[in-house]
This record gives structure tokens, C-alpha cells and sequence, in this order.
């Protein structure tokens, strides 16, 4: 940003309000962690394995050959799937296309802007992305030939990133790229014992800080984010990943907490994909 | 270079009849060394080869200021730099990937408090604190290179101290730091939840551990995680394949095991007294 | 029970020299005068400057008569018509495969250069250059005969006999190309159960002793079903991990010096083989070995 000389500047070292507010996602969150799982119940009032009810539409960007919008509360991702092309700057012959992801957070998608740059949670979120969906696509049936994939968090309400991933399947498929099976992701937060899925941005960050277990004691309690992507008919994790601080048996009951929760999403993959091909030919025969 | 079918069935088979090409089993390591304090500029350092696999680590300190959201901690940032003289390769913007991964599943695998605590590291709340700065340099790759850099950082970090605070002074909005004059009046890390990670590919029906680069070559899907004192601090699948939720569990069982045997056997290296004698890195 | 995990500190590491008390001919630095008179001929690794013939690379001198050449220490491989090489496909072209045998520039091997399948003999027709990547494909190892040397140094290749072509199953490893002895044949059928290519560009090739070399034919046959008994496997491990430890002690390779490291290794378990103190002891005991051999 400019320096503008005019105007009398603040002083050189200053301290961020947000370390004296109560509204730091940061602060007190042994209270807020209380306070929310108190009855066994969420503030959504949803039960912990209960998902948000998602709404998913194919062909929303008309130029792209494929594209879905995808929106569970208030977190909004757009895909869009563009043709194969010959892969720009290659080097030597591959056997296998490849798929080019790029994820990034709208500026204002966020609490804090983000930058119009990919910082490194985006460029990881990318990588992640690419490695889920690559083993549902038929790379061979490509080969020397890139896809792209472009998405967009229009607004972050937590679970972005397996919404992407899951809204990613629905537009590779809409764009008719050959593909083994139809590809669903989930996110499950992990604080204490608590296992939610899907959760919202405030427990997603409640889930990210270590707290201890009881005052005074210095042990603490385990957390963490995990995302898990399958092929729900193939019965294959496309990818695992998960941050924090877990133990073995807690990861083993998330895996299986995950992959029911994917399943449930299946159908609606399904049936947005058919209700997109029956709509097309109705218009097809009416023209 | 790619190898052909039937190199990769003799590895398969191998693998399944629990002896690979050199003759370890699925779950064995090859020997590996450690050389610790070799970086004179550095806080702490390592270097650390396994196989054809080079990693030189050393860690930096500056003051910085903590961030808004974690105001008592101090912080950890890692850098990876894939240097062109581990491959062609890595040459101009070629390894960027490459890097960008290992260092976001370094500052996952020690981004709990719980793993890898950084409260000491806070001078003043909001305003103070020291930054680490690791930096590892990849000299060169023949494979399993997760594994052997989160050894070196952890072995670095075993040896890096801190200059001891002595007083803190608040001039008006000021800070001022009274750091200890005498140089070995220093502070050492607590490393000893630090992270270990191990990367389990699976190679026909099989996991196997520490795999050479012919055998990665072979592998349908590989999980890389990261064991803090039997805890997963951070999991991600690398490569292209997918697994069945039952191998995956399989797989993270044997990571987890693996991850706490690295880990006695690193701290039994670190503990003992290294000599005075400098033998340097690159053979 | 996990196997062990073996981590030892960079002080500790064992000296792989092997060589006694043996005189250490004049090395030659780039640059370095060789001769002030100018009788001799400029060879290889030479350049003569003023009245002076110098040195081009780090070396030892060898002189024929008049011909005064450098052979530097460590070169990648220089080929000779005759020489068998072990190589593998980078690129199926027209007409010709491309081959990576440690040269400095890829070698050839040329369509007409390899025996058609089932060992027809007549000129190759369209119809063969469509098949070339069925024949062979990138990745694959072969072993070749080097046929030609090309104005720029590359290497013509043919495998124009039932013991070149196709390799199958098995183990391949690299050593520098000065390492491998020169001798009658590079083909042995070792009798611990194993077969070994000494590639003269310092490919090594291991693999299960082939029984009818009559199936062979054509040499592009790759038996994928097949699995390597377990005895096969551990022979043919052995042998990696003993040739792996001659080469990093710079003793040369060939059939008597393998075999005896092979029989000094049998007190040790095959992934013992990759623990340094183990390596040195095998080369030492080789070495050793090799010596009385040589004085009796």
C-alpha cells in the first residue's frame, strides 16, 4: 500500500485489539470448548456425526466444460473443469495425463483477506486436491494431455477443503473426463473426545489448539483435523490427511466415521449428475 | 529413469516373499549416519545420510513478533531447498513442489503444542518471542526423503540452544531484550515429543518401509506420517494410488511402529558424546 | 519383532580403502606439463600447448610408443567396438531405439541390428517399425554388443546373437565403468546359482541362472509370471550387496573376485551386507584372498 504523507501515521509499534478481544477465535478456548459440546449437542444443534445439508448443482459455468457449485452453510466453493490440453512446457513423452489443481480462497472468503497470490495452505490445499482426485480419474485414457481444475472458496465455513474435493468429482464427471468411480470427502474435528463431522470454521479451529486436559494439570487433550476421500464403490481411500494430535485408535474410529459419512454423500453426487443429464435431454428433445 | 516390467515384478515378488533386492525385510531400515554441530553459523545443525539420501540441517534464531492468534508461543518455520546439486532436476523452479510439500507436513507434524511445545519460546506475551528458522538443504536424493529429513530437523533441534533472556524491559512501547553475555549460558530444547516421520509404501499387497527409489518406483500408494511418542501429529498419502481403508489402518499401525523405534534408536545416537573431530558431509 | 534400526555417528565411520602399502602411480592435474620435447603424439586427455604437452583431465599417463594419453580416474564409459554393455531404452525412435548405457551421448541400436522375434531372417518392412515398442519399450534393459563408434563418440549397439537381447528378471546396479576387467567373456553362469553380465560401460546384471537357452530365441521374451524361488533370491541379493561392497573399495570386478566375496559374505546374513563395517571386512578378506591367489 502506498505510504501516504499527509496523513499522521500511527505509532511504529503497535499491538493488534484482537490480543485484548474476546472475539480472538484464540482466546478462552477452554471456555468455548465447554460451552459448545456442554449438552452433547452442537450450537447448530446438530448431532456430532450429523452433516450439514448440502446443496450441489452441475453446469453452473457455462464456458467451462465442466463445472459444480457446491455450498454447505456458509461455505460456498465453485469448480470448473476445463478440457484437456497438450501439457504446456513438457518435457518427454507421459503414459498418464495429468490433472492441474489450483485451489484458492477468495480474498474476502475468510476473517483475515487473503492475498490474490496462492500462499501456502492454498498451495498445499492444491496438492492435496490433485493427489485425491488423481487416483479417480482414467489418467491412461489421456495420456501427454493436462486437465485443469480450478477452485474457487467463494466463503470459508469450515470443511472447504473436502467440499472442493467432492465438488471436484462432480465436475470432472460433468465434463465427461473418464473416471473410475464417483469421488466423495469429509472432514471430521477431533477435541478431546469429541468427534465431530463436518465441522463449521469455529470448530475447526477449536479443533487446531491443544488444551489441557484439567487446570493446573500440564497433560493435554488430543485434537486434530482429519479429511478422508474415497471411492465409495471401489472401497479405496484416494486420500488421508490429517493434522493435530491423534492416537492410533482415534484415527482408526475416524477412518470408519469418515467413510460412512462419504457414503452419504454418494447419492446426492449421483443424482445431481442424473438430474443434469435428464434436464439436457429434455431440452434437446424440445429443441 | 523408469524401470521395466520385469525389474518391477522381481521387486514385487520380492516383497511379497518378505526379502527384497538387497536382502532386508519389509520392515527394515538400511543403516543410516548422523553428524551433529557441523554448521559453525547455526544454532544447531545435522546432517544425515541414508542410503544415497543427503540432508543438511541447521537452525537459525531471530526475536520476532508472535502472531496475533498465538500471542504466548513462539514460533517454528521450515525451508526446504532442493538444491540442483542433488539432481538436474531441481534445477530453476524444478524442485519447488517437491519442497513445498515436506515443508508443510514439517510445520503440520509440529504444529500441535502438544507435539512440539513453543510457549518456552515466548519472551514477552504479544510482544517478544523467538522464531526457529530451520533450514534443510536436500544434497542428495535417492529416495525416502520424508523420513530422513524430519531425523535431521529432529536431530538438529536436539542440539540447538537457545541465549538465555536475563531481563525484559518495557520502555514505553519498547522492548528491550538483556540477553546473557556468556556464550554457554544457553537454554536447550525440549525435543523429545518432537516428530518423527516415516513413509510406508505399498508395494503389491504388501507395506514395506525405507523404500529405495527403484522400489518407490513400484509402489501403488505410499502414506506418509508423523509419530509424536505414538501419536499422529499429521498424515498424508503421497503418490497417485489409492488404498483400502483396512491397509490404510494396516499401514498406520506399522508407521506408528517404526516411527517410535526411529526414535529410540535417533535419541540413543544423539546421547552419545560426539567427538571433537569434524568429518563434514558428501563422503 | 521389527528389525533393528542401525544409526551411527559420522565419526565412526570405517575407512573403505583396501589397498596396501601398493605404489600410487603420478596423477596428472588438468593443466599439469607431461612433456617439455615435442616427440611424443597428442592422445587422448591431452593438448599440447607452446612447445609443451599437457594434461586435459585429472589422470594417469599411458604411453604406446610415441602416443602419450591421459586416462582420467573417473570418466563415464568410452566404448570399443566388441564390448558388451548393459543398457536400457530412453526412447523407441524410427527405425532405432535409443539407449542409455553411461556414455556421454545415448547409444543407438538400430532396427536392423537386433534379431527379429522366433529369428527370421529377412529385411525389416514397415510393418516392424510399427511393432518397434512391442519388441522393446522405454525402460526396458537389454544387453547389447557394441557394434560401431559414430564420428561423435555414440555407440552403434546390435544384439545380433541369442546371448544379447531382452533381459528379464532380475537385479541391475551400476559401478564405475573402470572398475569392470576386461576379459574373454562378461557372460557367467556363476556356480553359487546365478547368472551375472558384467556390462563393460559398468552396468552389472544379476539374475537367476537361465536353464535352456533355447527359449531364448529372439531374446524378447520377459517371463512376468515366473517367480524367483527364494534361494534364487537371496543368491542373487548376495551378490548385489557383495559387488556393491568391492566397488565402493575400488576393487575390480570380475568373475574370481565376486565369487570369492560371495564366500567370505556367507558368514554374514544378506542385509547385514549393507552395514559398512561388513562391507570393508568382505573387501579386506577379498583382497586378501585375491593376493595369495595372484602370488601363487
Amino acid at each position: 500500500m502506498p505510504n501516504d504523507n499527509r496523513r499522521i501515521n500511527g505509532p511504529e509499534n503497535t499491538l493488534s485489539y484482537r490480543l485484548f478481544s474476546n472475539s480472538n477465535p484464540h482466546s478462552n478456548v477452554q471456555k468455548k470448548i465447554k460451552d459448545i459440546f456442554k449438552n452433547n449437542t452442537r450450537p447448530s444443534e446438530r448431532n456430532f456425526s450429523e452433516q450439514r445439508k448440502i446443496f450441489l448443482k452441475c453446469g453452473v459455468v457455462s464456458q467451462a466444460k465442466g463445472s459444480a457449485y457446491f455450498e454447505v452453510d456458509n461455505t460456498k466453493v465453485i469448480v470448473s473443469v476445463y478440457d484437456p490440453r497438450e501439457i504446456p512446457k513438457k518435457t518427454d513423452y507421459s503414459l498418464k495425463g495429468e490433472l492441474y489443481c489450483v485451489f484458492k480462497f477468495a480474498p474476502f472468503s475468510c476473517p483475515t483477506r487473503r492475498g490474490y497470490q496462492q500462499d501456502a495452505e492454498e498451495k498445499q490445499n492444491s496438492a492435496i486436491l490433485k493427489r485425491a482426485l488423481e487416483s479417480a480419474v482414467c489418467r491412461h485414457k489421456f495420456p501427454n494431455f493436462q486437465v485443469d481444475v480450478y477452485v474457487l472458496v467463494l466463503e470459508n465455513d469450515g470443511s472447504a477443503l473436502s467440499a472442493a474435493i467432492t465438488a471436484a468429482g462432480v465436475a470432472l464427471a460433468q465434463a465427461g473426463i473418464p473416471m473410475y468411480d464417483t469421488i466423495t470427502a469429509a472432514t471430521l474435528g477431533v477435541q478431546g473426545s469429541h468427534k465431530i463431522v463436518d465441522p463449521n470454521l469455529e470448530e475447526e479451529t477449536l479443533c487446531n489448539v491443544a488444551v489441557y486436559k484439567n487446570e493446573g494439570e500440564k497433560k493435554y487433550e488430543s485434537h486434530g483435523i482429519i479429511i478422508l476421500s474415497m471411492l465409495s464403490t471401489h472401497e479405496q481411500v484416494s486420500e488421508l490427511y490429517q493434522t493435530g494430535n491423534l492416537s492410533l485408535d482415534t484415527i482408526n474410529a475416524a477412518i470408519n466415521i469418515l467413510s460412512k459419512a462419504t457414503k452419504e454423500i454418494v447419492p446426492l453426487v449421483e443424482k445431481c449428475l442424473v438430474n443434469h443429464v435428464t434436464k439436457n435431454l429434455k431440452t434437446d428433445v424440445e429443441d | 529413469m523408469s524401470l521395466c516390467e520385469a525389474e518391477k515384478t522381481f521387486i514385487l515378488h520380492g516383497v511379497e516373499e518378505n526379502f527384497r533386492n538387497d536382502g532386508r525385510e519389509r520392515s527394515q531400515y538400511r543403516p543410516m549416519e548422523l553428524e551433529t554441530n557441523i554448521v559453525a553459523h547455526a544454532f544447531g545443525s545435522a546432517r544425515l545420510r541414508l542410503a544415497n539420501t543427503d540432508v543438511l540441517v541447521a537452525v537459525k534464531i531471530e526475536v520476532d513478533v508472535p502472531t496475533i492468534d498465538q500471542p504466548s508461543e513462539g514460533k517454528i518455520e521450515f525451508f526446504v531447498d532442493c538444491s540442483a546439486n542433488a539432481t538436474p532436476d531441481f534445477e530453476g523452479r524444478g524442485g519447488e513442489d517437491l519442497a513445498m510439500e515436506i515443508m508443510n507436513s514439517l510445520t503440520n507434524a509440529y504444529k500441535s503444542t502438544k507435539a512440539f511445545n513453543l510457549s518456552k519460546l515466548c519472551i514477552l506475551k504479544g510482544r517478544k518471542c523467538w522464531k526457529l528458522m530451520v533450514d534443510i538443504l536436500l544434497l542428495e536424493c535417492g529416495g525416502n526423503l520424508y523420513d530422513a529429513v524430519s531425523l535431521a530437523v529432529k536431530a538438529a533441534l536436539w542440539h540447538t540452544e537457545i541465549p538465555r533472556v536475563l531481563s525484559v524491559n518495557l520502555d514505553g512501547n519498547n522492548v528491550e531484550l538483556e540477553v546473557s553475555e556468556k556464550i554457554h549460558d544457553c537454554i536447550k530444547l525440549d525435543v523429545t515429543s518432537a516428530p518423527i516421520m516415516v513413509t510406508i509404501s505399498k508395494i503389491g499387497e504388501h507395506c514395506v518401509v525405507d523404500p529405495s527409489s527403484a522400489e518407490e518406483q513400484c509402489a501403488t500408494a505410499a502414506v506418509v506420517v508423523a509419530i509424536s511418542q505414538n501419536r499422529f501429529t499429521t498424515i498424508l498419502q503421497t503418490g497417485s494410488g489409492s488404498l483400502h481403508p483396512n491397509t490404510l489402518i494396516e499401514s498406520l499401525t506399522l508407521g506408528s511402529q517404526i516411527a517410535s523405534q526411529l526414535d529410540t534408536a535417533l535419541i540413543e545416537v544423539l546421547q552419545q558424546k560426539s567427538g571433537e573431530k569434524p568429518i563434514g558431509f558428501l563422503l | 519383532m521389527l528389525p533393528k534400526i542401525n544409526i551411527r555417528l559420522a565419526e565412526n565411520r570405517v575407512n573403505t580403502s583396501v589397498a596396501v602399502n601398493q605404489r600410487v602411480p603420478k596423477i596428472f592435474t588438468p593443466g599439469e606439463i607431461i612433456s617439455e620435447q615435442k616427440e611424443f603424439m597428442r592422445g587422448h586427455g591431452t593438448y599440447e600447448e607452446d612447445v609443451y604437452l599437457k594434461a586435459s583431465v585429472a589422470g594417469v599417463k599411458e604411453q604406446v610408443n610415441k602416443l602419450v594419453s591421459i586416462r582420467p580416474l573417473k570418466s563415464r564409459y568410452n566404448g570399443e567396438i566388441g564390448d558388451v554393455v548393459v543398457g536400457r531404452i530412453t526412447e523407441v525412435q524410427q527405425k532405432r531405439w535409443r539407449v542409455d548405457t553411461n556414455s556421454r551421448l545415448d547409444s543407438i541400436l538400430l532396427l536392423s541390428s537386433v534379431n527379429l522375434p522366433g529369428g527370421e531372417l529377412r529385411r525389416r518392412c514397415a510393418e516392424d517399425e510399427h511393432m518397434m515398442r512391442q519388441y522393446l519399450q522405454e525402460g526396458d534393459l537389454i544387453s547389447a554388443e557394441v557394434q560401431n563408434v559414430f564420428s561423435d563418440g555414440s555407440l552403434s549397439l546390435h544384439t545380433r546373437s541369442f546371448k544379447y537381447g531382452k533381459l528379464s528378471q532380475g537385479v541391475m546396479i551400476k559401478v564405475f565403468p573402470s572398475l569392470i576387467k576386461r576379459s574373454k567373456t562378461h557372460f557367467h553362469n556363476l556356480p553359487v546359482g546365478a547368472s551375472i553380465i558384467l556390462g563393460n560401460n559398468g552396468f552389472i546384471w544379476i539374475s537367476s541362472t537361465v536353464s535352456n537357452e533355447e527359449d531364448n530365441v529372439g531374446g524378447f521374451v520377459q517371463n512376468l509370471e515366473e517367480v524367483v524361488p527364494r534361494t534364487d533370491r537371496e543368491t542373487i541379493g548376495r551378490l548385489r550387496n557383495c559387488i556393491l561392497a568391492l566397488a565402493q573399495s575400488k576393487i575390480m570386478l570380475y568373475d574370481t573376485s565376486i565369487l570369492y566375496a560371495y564366500e567370505e559374505s556367507l558368514k554374514y546374513n544378506v542385509a547385514d551386507l549393507l552395514i559398512p563395517e561388513a562391507m570393508v571386512d568382505i573387501s579386506i578378506l577379498t583382497q586378501h584372498k585375491l593376493n595369495l591367489s595372484e602370488n601363487a
